[in-house]
């Protein structure tokens, strides 16, 4: 059972000022009030923790975190 | 405007963030104790050739502005969020029911975001521009915190921040008062803030000779009108007005702390950094500041001065105090106990001076224990001195050469 999940919302409450029970697996991103200039953020804080290299549109508004967590374990892990 | 009658902007409420205190009471108490609150090293700074600084090591973004948001604002429009919104609720306004169209914003800043700025130029060097924040520029821009405490309450009417340097606060509050004298707005919040006790920034105003060498005496290092002050101690800080129509305040039951009488502006046109030797320039802008409260200088009660602690600036300010207001008012700079918060300066004096007339005390300068027997003023040292203030000057003086001056007179 991989752990990208649990990464994942660890990376919205060192960075974003989440609680762990704020987060929920179908919540969308636009629903946890993460708005386009957030995205990026989090697209550069995804990056870095998973050695892994997303477009900007690899995170959209409308995808729930367990949809992120596909995008995520997708990418291939880079040097 | 010559021969018009003196218009009076009401002060209806008082906001700070200074290493004084959080909170205009707290701030107060301890500058009428006149202990300095530097610290060395500040931690930002620790290991460069200067790390003292009047820091706010108790303030805390998130329990201030709330965790979920706190991370998207500079420290310098953090502090500027929380001085306004302790402004406006000591003002007795409800913005959920103001028109905010009339009502506006102007702050003033030296540097803006610069710790911001400095962070993602690391992440830029150590890993390239696709790895820079998409609010990088939000958190640097200079106008961003005039911009934020709009967002906070609703004002929707003129929005800036003035940025002249070390008078940056200073000319906000007159620019504010200007837009109340014009009729373009009935409220406005005003102030200033900075937050940059950052390595680059205070390495440069060291290597200018611009700070103290008292790094391992941090508390006696603030020591403006004193013989042996040798330099200002770099702050940071914020505070925030409230200012309304004189008439306004009083047709509404307001508490007013003081009005703002008047106010006047000009450049030397010398030297960056240097003030003009005669102070022919500073001399400008408190004449037009006296004439706007159509006061006579010979009134003037209290000077709440520039007073940085420089050897320079001290000197030249004194003269000027000296040769247009006389031997009489009482003299204080709060900058022993707060350090120089460049942009923020201007304003926490202009609260520090409401309060001196609301409360008829004025604070004493911190380490003054041998005043510099060049400068012959009666400056306040060692205690608050409980005395009728009538009429008040703030000075302010910037790199650049931008002098600004307020008058203020008991509400």
């Amino acid at each position: 059972m991989s752990d990208t999940y649990e990464r994942l919302v660890q990376l919205l409450v060192k960075n974003f000022g989440f609680d762990t029970d704020e987060v929920a697996r179908e919540d969308t991103f636009s629903k946890l009030e993460l708005d386009s200039l957030a995205l990026v953020e989090l697209t550069l804080a995804v990056q870095q923790e998973f050695k892994i290299k997303l477009t900007d549109d690899d995170l959209d508004a409308n995808d729930t975190m367990e949809q992120a967590v596909k995008v995520i374990e997708s990418k291939p892990v880079v040097a | 405007m010559p021969g018009a009658a003196p218009f009076d902007a009401a002060i209806t409420g008082i906001g700070m963030v200074t290493a004084a205190g959080i909170g205009t009471d707290t701030a107060w108490e301890t500058i009428v104790t006149a202990e300095g609150t530097a610290a060395s090293p500040v931690p930002a700074l620790d290991g460069t050739p200067s790390a003292i600084g009047c820091w706010i090591p108790g303030y805390d973004p998130i329990q201030a502005i709330g965790r979920r948001r706190a991370w998207r604002f500079d420290r310098s429009s953090q502090f500027a969020i929380t001085a306004a919104a302790e402004a406006v609720g000591d003002s007795g306004l409800d913005p959920s029911t103001w028109d905010g169209t009339r009502v506006a914003v102007v702050l003033g800043s030296g540097i803006g975001g610069a710790a911001s700025w400095e962070k993602q130029h690391h992440v830029l060097l150590d890993d390239g521009p696709t790895s820079v924040s998409p609010l990088l520029i939000p958190m640097l821009a200079v106008n961003m915190s005039a911009g934020y405490v709009a967002m906070e309450h609703g004002a929707r009417g003129p929005n800036l921040v003035t940025a002249t340097a070390c008078a940056s606060g200073t000319t906000a509050i007159g620019t504010a008062r200007e837009l109340l004298r014009q009729g373009v707005c009935d409220v406005v919040i005003t102030g200033g803030t900075e937050a940059c006790l950052i390595p680059s920034i205070v390495a440069g105003f060291s290597q200018m000779g611009a700070l103290t060498g008292r790094q391992d005496d941090p508390s006696a290092a603030s020591r403006p009108f004193d013989a042996d002050r040798d330099g200002f101690v770099p702050a940071e800080g914020a505070a925030v007005l409230v200012l309304e129509r004189a008439a306004d305040a009083r047709a509404r039951g307001a508490r007013v702390y003081a009005h703002i009488s008047g106010y006047g502006a000009s450049a030397d046109a010398h030297h960056a950094t240097a003030p003009e030797p005669s102070g022919a320039g500073a001399e400008l802008a408190l004449r037009a500041a006296l004439e706007d409260a159509a006061l006579a200088p010979d009134t003037v009660d209290h000077v709440n001065a520039h007073g940085t602690s420089t050897p320079l600036n001290d000197a030249a300010e004194s003269q000027l105090i000296r040769r247009v207001l006389g031997e009489r008012p009482a003299v204080t700079s709060v900058k022993g106990v707060v350090g120089h918060s460049l942009g923020a300066a201007g304003a926490i004096e202009a609260a520090v001076t409401a309060l001196t007339l609301d409360r008829q005390l004025v604070p004493p300068t911190a380490n003054l224990d041998s005043q510099d027997p060049r400068i012959e003023l009666d400056v306040v040292a060692k205690e608050a001195r409980a005395a009728t203030v009538e009429a008040a000057v703030s000075n302010s003086f910037g790199f650049g050469g931008q002098n600004a001056v307020l008058v203020f007179t008991r509400a």
